[in-house]
């Protein structure tokens, strides 16, 4: 721990490269996996779990000055369910067809631990705005990593992105690159390649 | 001085106060969330449904369509759709059926014409069949071989093209969700057909139990 | 019968079929974390497996009588305080925030009863306890037994939600003590650096996903033997 918090830019900066929650953290894989077969569901997914990560944050941190230290993971379960609760609502309201695509897991969302560990480390220790800060950069980050790898299943698996023709007919698709492990394999080489990346760039400098 | 009960009490509340708090607003919020928004998730769950009828009924206007509820055979009440064309005029039914596919259960509308001789349309409203393969059967290019198929005769698979009335040229590599398909097909038009041709006669005569959709 | 075969297929469907990791992606993080030794991925499945059927029990008990729309106290309460018995009581939005309760609560009574009652048992898995409150598959659980309490027509009763968590308990057993074989072998083999730890271990998840692929239709099997045998 470093005897400085974070400041805001600090902690915006953070959660897309450096600390990103997917790639470095491997934090809330479930979805990460689960949604990515095409762009539309990967990004409907961040933007419920951007909305939940920031209102969560904002909220714990407005009332960080009056949580008891053993009720804490009370407070911040409490506030995560019902944020993730009124996303569900006002998809199946608006979005009926993502929300019936995503299905269990736009409520799973509670049990995405980037959330919670973003309310300890973070939200239930510094003010509003670096929370705020930390929230954005956090979901960026995440829309980064479930946009990444909809974009090699979904181009490889069905020759398309966000639903436009991008392969030319000739190309067979990937059936697997759609189904389950598909998602294993992208996901299992990306982590490689990002680390690849990281490794190189250490020892270039 | 306070006796340690109260104090005890005292400071459970001083504990709590603030879980009991966020309780209540949280509970508010979700109330307001969900009186503002249920009647829409309930009607987007209905149109699902009432958008494809013109598909499956020649003819049909959604905005004449009954929805009926009736006792199935092992006594719960199930729905079905009464179709009608813009004048009224009814004109089919359409069923809502499901059975086991191949990966998962395969949920699917039959329209029919009113006396149950001819299968007007076929649509697959929930799958989880493989990717490339079962999943095929939402094509249109499938579900369109089941238009105009006798309602008497049950449905068959061939793998070849189909030479008989009553066959369906399988999906490639999806043999078995096509046959699912079928069988949901037929189990559907069996379970249904006397008690809606009995129902009919009763609803011609006047004593019809249909809700009508708003 | 019918009863039996359905409740054959629920669960081969959730143990093999669809397993709760390789096919929902539901658990993966203790599916990477916990899986470097065989007998602690053991007692993780065994730790999952308990907690998960103890919250279906909880959770289809709660759905039943309080959640789903239909459910029959509210409405119960709703007339006895004098409203009008026309209007449906729906609770269900509070579901997600009840199911996160019951799984945290269930965890705490487990971790508290196993440790009073069985001291051996408390040793060999106690420890996992409190990871697994974060645990999805078992949030998943609770939500696929809800989600077959929202239709009138076809009810899920208790048998048909406790053989889909103890069906879904197996399967993560399952999937997690074989990829704790895996790794075990793994530590010996020569991996490209960039891909050790979990790079390697989702790429192994892959395959293992693609061969459970293979159990797809296996419940019909079954049934269609199940069925041979009683006639």
């Amino acid at each position: 721990m470093a005897a400085a918090s974070p400041t805001a830019l600090e902690r915006f900066l953070n959660g897309i490269i450096p600390e990103n929650p997917v790639y470095r953290q491997l934090l809330g894989m479930c979805p990460v996996l689960a949604v990515t077969g095409a762009m539309k569901p990967a990004l409907t997914m961040a933007a419920a779990t951007a909305f939940v990560l920031i209102c969560a944050n904002l909220l714990i941190s407005l009332i960080r000055g009056l949580l008891k230290p053993h009720l804490r993971i009370l407070v911040f379960t409490m506030t995560i369910a019902t944020f993730v609760t009124i996303a569900d609502r006002f998809l199946a309201a608006y979005l009926y067809d993502m929300s019936k695509e995503l299905g269990p897991y736009v409520p799973l969302i509670i049990a995405n631990c980037l959330i919670i560990s973003r309310c300890e480390i973070c939200s239930s220790k510094q003010s509003v705005g670096v929370a705020f800060a930390d929230g954005v950069g956090m979901s960026l980050g995440f829309a980064l990593a479930l946009a990444s790898i909809a974009t090699v299943r979904e181009i490889l698996g069905s020759g398309t992105w966000f639903g436009l023709t991008v392969l030319p007919s000739f190309w067979p698709t990937w059936g697997i690159m759609v189904l389950p492990p598909g998602a294993f394999l992208v996901l299992g080489l990306l982590l490689g390649l990002v680390e690849w990346i990281g490794h190189r760039r250490a020892t270039s400098t | 001085m306070m006796d340690p009960e109260t104090q005890k009490n005292r400071n459970y509340l001083q504990q709590a106060w603030l879980v009991l708090l966020l309780g209540f607003l949280y509970g508010g919020a979700l109330a307001g969330v969900h009186t503002s928004l249920a009647p829409r998730i309930a009607e987007n769950r209905l149109q699902e449904t009432l958008n494809v009828i013109p598909d499956l009924v020649p003819g049909a206007v959604i905005q004449q369509t009954e929805m009926l509820s009736i006792a199935g055979p092992g006594g719960q009440m199930e729905r079905i759709y009464r179709t009608a064309d813009a004048a009224g005029q009814h004109n089919g039914w359409v069923l809502v059926a499901a059975g086991q596919g191949f990966a998962d259960r395969i949920e699917i509308l039959v329209g029919l014409d009113p006396q149950f001789t001819t299968i007007t349309g076929v649509y697959v409203l929930d799958q989880k069949e493989t990717p490339g393969l079962g999943d095929d059967i939402r094509d249109a290019e499938f579900l369109d071989q089941f238009r105009g198929k006798s309602a008497d005769i049950p449905l068959s698979v061939v793998k070849m093209s189909p030479s008989l009335p009553g066959e369906v040229q399988a999906l490639t590599g999806a043999t078995v969700s096509t046959w699912a398909v079928c069988d949901i097909v037929n189990q559907a038009i069996d379970q249904w057909r006397d008690p809606i041709l009995d129902q009919q006669v009763s609803s011609a005569s006047g004593t019809s139990s249909a809700d009508e959709i708003p | 019968m019918d009863n039996v075969a359905l409740l054959v297929q629920i669960f081969f469907g959730a143990a093999l079929i669809n397993n709760f990791v390789l096919h929902y992606f539901v658990g993966i993080c203790p599916f990477l974390g916990v899986s470097r030794r065989i007998d602690m991925a053991f007692g993780m499945g065994c730790a999952v497996t308990f907690v998960i059927s103890i919250a279906a029990l909880l959770s289809w008990t709660f759905t039943y009588y309080i959640l789903r729309p239909e459910a029959p106290l509210p409405a119960w309460f709703w007339r006895m305080a004098g409203g009008d018995p026309e209007v449906q009581i729906d609770l269900s939005v509070l579901s997600y925030i009840m199911y996160i309760f019951v799984i945290a609560s269930s965890v705490q009574f487990v971790e508290m009863y196993v440790r009073r009652f069985f001291p051996p048992l408390y040793k060999s898995f106690g420890v996992f306890l409190p990871l697994i409150t974060t645990n999805c598959a078992i949030l998943f659980a609770c939500l696929e037994i809800m989600k077959n309490l929202q239709d009138p027509t076809q009810l899920w009763g208790l048998p048909e939600a406790l053989t889909l968590a103890v069906g879904g308990g197996v399967g993560f057993t399952l999937a997690i003590v074989l990829m704790a074989g895996i790794r075990e072998e793994l530590e010996l083999c020569n991996i490209p650096k960039p891909l050790r730890g979990a790079g390697i271990t989702l790429i192994v998840a892959g395959i293992m996903a693609m061969a459970f692929m293979g159990f797809t239709g296996v419940d019909q099997g079954i049934q269609n033997i199940l069925n041979a045998m009683i006639e």
